[in-house]
């Protein structure tokens, strides 16, 4: 994993903002994973940015800690990010990826209204921190690939944020490209 | 003379998702001497890959039925081999994820699909086929247009100095990009748009953009003055 000092403050701050159950320095920690995840695209780092992101979303949820398998699957991210820290002061990239995966595997056990939620947090996370690397200048191709997402997810959400109206993205005379499609068809 | 039109996944994705499919196809059918191209990297990311993923089954659907009926076609409708596009992707990949590095790494800024566009356009400026490439994600764009911008993007955005490849900057340059709001724009001022009315242009411009053209709310104003 790289940057692993960021990724370990970030995670043993998480940690920290659970047992508080403070969701709103959850998200803020998420949103420091997305430099890292943007600049060096290693999938534990974008796997770590997906999770704390929906951590904050799921904890958020009240309505989903009265459903079966919640207290499970609490014991099983609880545990999850426990491991990954322990992993990350090991230098041990092998159980971060481990506890990273068995979170997922958790998931895919659920069963019932929890199993559907938290699948969709999880998709929409991907979808998000999708938008944020795009936001950062890297493409909606290599983007999508990285989440592991279609451009389709990518596009009609990123379309709804203000990266289109970014000054720097404007690269071209508009009357002039108007001219090239028009001659095109002339 | 023989032209094209080299269509990113991007670009096929807003007209597909704002159903403009038939636009598309009108604008197709005054294209004289024309090809809509997909390469074999783009087809897999709007039809291949989406078509298994029930949410995006029917968009995918509908720009498959475009390659069926031949608005959209293959490169080797214009003589060029899809080995001939691997090889020149490849190179092109490699450059263009070299050209920016920060933090002592190098930027991955493209992926297949994009670099594939650029190569078969390489490849078709070579050939003396008048070419563009409809993009209408930003990152492409701006590398062809304004890298220099893309630095400047990456250091407000990473927030660490970024270095970048001057030479690499010359690589890319020589390409002609649009995006599917000034396509949507031709369509307009051709009369090919089913919907008629003043508000047609604005509507579609604006709906191209929700659904991922990275154009401004600035340049849609300047488009519909021009209009």
């Amino acid at each position: 994993m790289q940057e692993k000092e960021n990724v370990l403050r970030i995670m043993e701050e998480t940690k920290k903002a659970i047992a508080k159950g403070d969701i709103f320095a959850i998200k803020n920690l998420s949103n420091q994973t997305i430099n890292t995840a943007s600049l060096t695209q290693d999938p534990d780092n974008i796997t770590v940015a997906v999770i704390v992101y929906s951590l904050s979303k799921i904890l958020g949820r009240q309505d989903y800690h009265k459903l079966p398998d919640w207290e499970k699957f609490k014991i099983v991210f609880t545990s999850a990010v426990d491991g990954t820290i322990a992993g990350l002061k090991e230098n041990n990239e092998k159980i971060v990826s481990d506890y990273l995966e068995k979170i997922r595997a958790a998931i895919d056990k659920l069963s019932g209204k929890l199993k559907i939620y938290i699948q969709d947090v999880f998709r929409k996370a991907r979808i998000n921190k999708a938008s944020r690397i795009y936001e950062h200048g890297i493409s909606m191709g290599q983007t999508a690939k990285l989440l592991g997402i279609t451009q389709f997810e990518l596009a009609s959400y990123a379309g709804q944020t203000g990266i289109p109206d970014a000054p720097l993205g404007q690269t071209s005379n508009t009357k002039s490209r108007i001219k090239l499609a028009m001659d095109l068809f002339s | 003379m023989t032209k094209a039109i080299i269509f990113d996944a991007s670009t096929l994705i807003s007209f597909s998702m704002n159903g403009l499919i038939e636009e598309v196809k009108a604008l197709k059918s005054i294209f004289k001497d024309g090809h809509f191209i997909i390469t074999n990297e783009v087809k897999s990311e709007v039809i291949d890959r989406p078509i298994k993923i029930k949410r995006f089954e029917l968009e995918a659907l509908k720009i498959k039925s475009m390659l069926d009926k031949g608005i959209l076609e293959m490169p080797s409708a214009l003589g060029v081999k899809d080995s001939e596009i691997a090889s020149k992707t490849n190179e092109i990949l490699e450059i263009a994820n070299k050209t920016f590095s920060g933090g002592d790494r190098d930027i991955k800024i493209l992926h297949l699909g994009e670099c594939a566009c650029l190569a078969l356009a390489g490849i078709l400026n070579k050939k003396g086929i008048q070419n563009v490439i409809a993009v209408d994600e930003r990152t492409t764009r701006m590398l062809v247009e304004k890298p220099e911008n893309l630095k400047k993007l990456f250091q407000k955005k990473f927030h660490i100095k970024i270095f970048s490849d001057p030479k690499n900057f010359k690589f890319f340059k020589g390409f002609n990009i649009i995006r599917s709001t000034e396509l949507a724009y031709v369509a307009y001022k051709k009369n090919l748009v089913r919907l008629k009315g003043e508000m047609v242009l604005d509507a579609m411009l604006y709906a191209l953009k929700f659904k991922g053209c990275a154009i401004s709310n600035e340049e849609i104003d300047e488009i519909k003055k021009l209009a």
